[in-house]
């Protein structure tokens, strides 16, 4: 094994919960150059460990939790953790990110990972500090609400460094889309990480720790942070828009360009003053006490809201999207509240609005029933029962059993699986993707499936790319812009850095601070480059579990109903959706199946594993 | 006369003091004289244009629902009943 770089402490910590064992092992210090940290890391260490066909809600499946090197410095965002493990929604490779405070914290416990096995009989929290980790039970914490166990859990803690990442009722319930939680509100949200904790009775981790790393090049590492702050405070969305409308500002906007979907993307089609009533600049007047950032964030899009005498925060742009409109709901105040609900129960509300529009449309067909629904009225646009189906799904109680699947097994289920606007099982984020070839492309090429984060923001390239620009419906240039847009997405996401930082640069500042940190060298074409294998890791880990290239496709909806774009009839055709995957694939050396070729596999140092 | 209906979002309905806006313009007219005559106080004149012929990059101009290409957006012919919507540069979900 080569020398370790600088900027990780080169150790895992493996916690087996079935057998109780916890054990250190070393970090292979040549994964720092080949998969940075964070995604990468997690997906490499997560094909190394799991049997892809596993049961994703069963002991065997594995949980990685990665930081990143540039944690622990003061790079702008560099806070963001990574979870990885095999998604309880699609059954490939399930990989979510969220800010926060806790994958600092947890770092400077000393580990660079934390990899989490087996079940444990009973509720059990994971306890690490540096000198030890133990595994104690929880039973006085199951059953409570994010903020109370979080509460319950840093009480009496005399090291006010001490943070709690953990699950809600919707996780120990297996709620498929539950998430987990850091700092209350901010969450791992998709692919339902919080139903695998919950099936392994892992209800929260606290970490505590004051271990810090050093930077090997001061100088080169400050170049390139300068340059980050630099341009950070030039670009207007990063300088002032993020923090003064929040993500929501782009509902106004995503309605005009005619993205907006309605009624379970059944069509795209809201009266202005509707949408005005759910517009970020709507917010920031009525429910907006103050923004925030995350971790080291200088660009603060969180919204700390007051609905009535409850505070909280949200709603992002999703949230309001797939709660609101995309359920015929304009209804700011109930959209915020049942944001709040979510929250504490720990759930991810893309897919729970993608879950109760399409439970709402198979109600208005006549599919599920009063006595399917405990006679509840389920039609679109019932903002007053909104608190109720958030309870009842996390919950499982009566329709929330069914809801709690995701859509794809609700309206399966029911027979008609052509309800659910889903891609590999996973809820589709408020984009309609029939108002962009390349959005429409981005969310089918995701690997965990459609995901705001892991699609990319698709829509920017269309209408900010200056240069980069591509047009809405160009077959040529969308597999390799989304490609590429990807690319960077895997870079951030290993990084443990923000999305948002590339609305003001991409590759070089990072380049810069990744070499002066860790003494490597990181150029931006040796960052595509990591960006190419990871990406051919997660493509191997979902043919593993069964995913084949009919899983990278768009429900038929957006085939066979077109909806109205800038006075055009738009739909992605299957022929459309065929090409767009096949080009893809072969920009980023795959064969038609999507399998990574042989000799880019040997390029990228990746030996394709075999299971027995 | 050419009758147009400017929406304007974000910080432009501060910028511009209100959140739709109605003019009467000659015939035959530009996006540019729209805008130059939205941008009537150098402040205004600052956050739209970057130069004499050039938008700032953050700006974003949609007619009729469909983005006004750059560069050579200024250029658009305007006719009576279009709607043009200004924007911030913005992203994220």
């Amino acid at each position: 094994m080569s020398e370790l770089p600088w900027g990780v402490h080169g150790k895992i910590l493996e916690v087996d919960l079935s057998s109780g064992r916890i054990e250190e092992t070393p970090l292979d210090s040549g994964q720092v150059a080949d998969y940075i940290g964070g995604r990468g890391l997690g997906a490499r260490l997560l094909y190394d460990r799991i049997d892809p066909t596993c049961d994703a809600l069963s002991a065997d499946n594995v949980i990685i939790i990665a930081a990143a090197p540039l944690i622990g410095t003061n790079a702008p965002t560099a806070g963001r953790g990574h979870m990885v493990f095999k998604s309880a929604l699609s059954g490939g490779i399930g990989s979510s990110n969220c800010g926060g405070t806790w994958a600092p914290a947890f770092k400077s416990t000393g580990f660079d990972a934390l990899v989490i096995r087996g079940k444990a009989a009973s509720p059990v929290l994971i306890d690490i500090r540096p000198e030890k980790t133990e595994i104690l039970p929880a039973g006085h914490v199951w059953g409570k609400d994010v903020h109370l166990t979080t509460e319950a859990l840093q009480a009496g803690e005399a090291d006010r460094r001490t943070r709690v990442l953990c699950i809600g009722p919707a996780g120990e319930n297996k709620v498929r889309f539950a998430a987990v939680m850091n700092d209350r509100n901010r969450a791992y949200g998709r692919g339902g990480p919080g139903a695998v904790w919950g099936s392994k009775n892992l209800k929260a981790i606290r970490v505590a720790g004051q271990k810090k790393i050093q930077v090997k090049d001061k100088e080169k590492f400050q170049s390139g942070l300068d340059q980050s702050f630099y341009l950070l405070k030039q670009a207007p969305a990063t300088k002032r828009l993020l923090r003064d409308l929040g993500t929501a500002g782009l509902v106004e906007l995503i309605n005009l360009i005619n993205m907006l979907p309605h009624r379970n993307f059944l069509d795209n089609r809201h009266r202005d003053e509707d949408v005005e009533r759910v517009s970020g600049e709507t917010l920031a007047k009525k429910l907006l006490q103050r923004a925030a950032g995350c971790y080291l964030c200088p660009m603060g899009c969180q919204r700390h809201t007051r609905v009535g005498d409850k505070k909280g925060e949200g709603p992002e742009y999703e949230t309001m999207v797939m709660i609101g409109p995309d359920c015929d709901i304009y209804d700011l105040e109930a959209i915020t509240r049942v944001n709040y609900l979510c929250n504490e129960l720990g759930m991810d509300t893309i897919s729970f609005g993608g879950t109760l529009a399409c439970a709402m449309e198979l109600f208005e067909q006549g599919i599920l029933q009063a006595k399917d629904t405990n006679g509840l009225d389920l039609r679109f646009g019932r903002s007053d029962l909104l608190d109720e189906f958030a309870r009842r799904t996390a919950f499982r109680q009566g329709i929330g059993d069914l809801l709690a699947e995701g859509s794809y097994r609700l309206a399966d289920s029911c027979g008609h699986p052509e309800f659910s606007m889903t891609i590999k099982k996973q809820e589709i984020p408020a984009y309609d993707p029939r108002a962009s070839f390349t959005q429409a492309l981005g969310y089918m090429t995701s690997p965990t499936g459609a995901c705001h984060l892991k699609g990319g923001y698709a829509v920017s390239l269309a209408f900010f790319g200056g240069a980069k620009e591509i047009p809405r419906f160009s077959l040529l240039q969308s597999p390799i812009g989304i490609r590429n847009m990807h690319n960077l997405g895997i870079i951030q996401d290993s990084l443990g850095v923000c999305r948002f930082t590339g609305y003001a640069f991409s590759y070089d500042p990072w380049a810069r601070m990744m070499s002066g940190l860790t003494g490597l060298d990181f150029s931006t074409a040796r960052l595509e480059e990591v960006a190419n294998r990871i990406a051919a890791v997660e493509r191997l880990f979902n043919l593993a579990a069964g995913l084949t290239e009919s899983d990278d496709a768009l429900p038929a909806r957006f085939s066979r109903e077109p909806i109205l774009v800038a006075g055009e009839e738009r739909a992605v055709s299957v022929d459309t959706i065929v090409r767009m995957r096949r080009d893809y694939y072969r920009a980023r050396g795959w064969n038609e199946r999507g399998d990574p070729l042989s000799a880019l596999l040997d390029s990228l140092g990746i030996e394709k594993r075999k299971w027995p | 006369m050419t009758k147009v209906k400017v929406k304007l979002f974000g910080p432009f309905r501060d910028l511009f003091g209100g959140r739709e806006l109605e003019f009467e313009l000659p015939a035959e007219v530009r996006l540019r004289d729209l805008l130059r005559r939205l941008c009537d106080t150098s402040e205004r004149e600052k956050q739209v244009f970057a130069g004499q012929e050039v938008l700032q990059p953050h700006v974003i101009i949609m007619k009729n629902g469909i983005p006004v290409p750059r560069p050579g957006g200024l250029e658009t012919p305007l006719q009576a009943g279009d709607i043009i919507a200004i924007f911030p540069f913005l992203g994220g979900g």
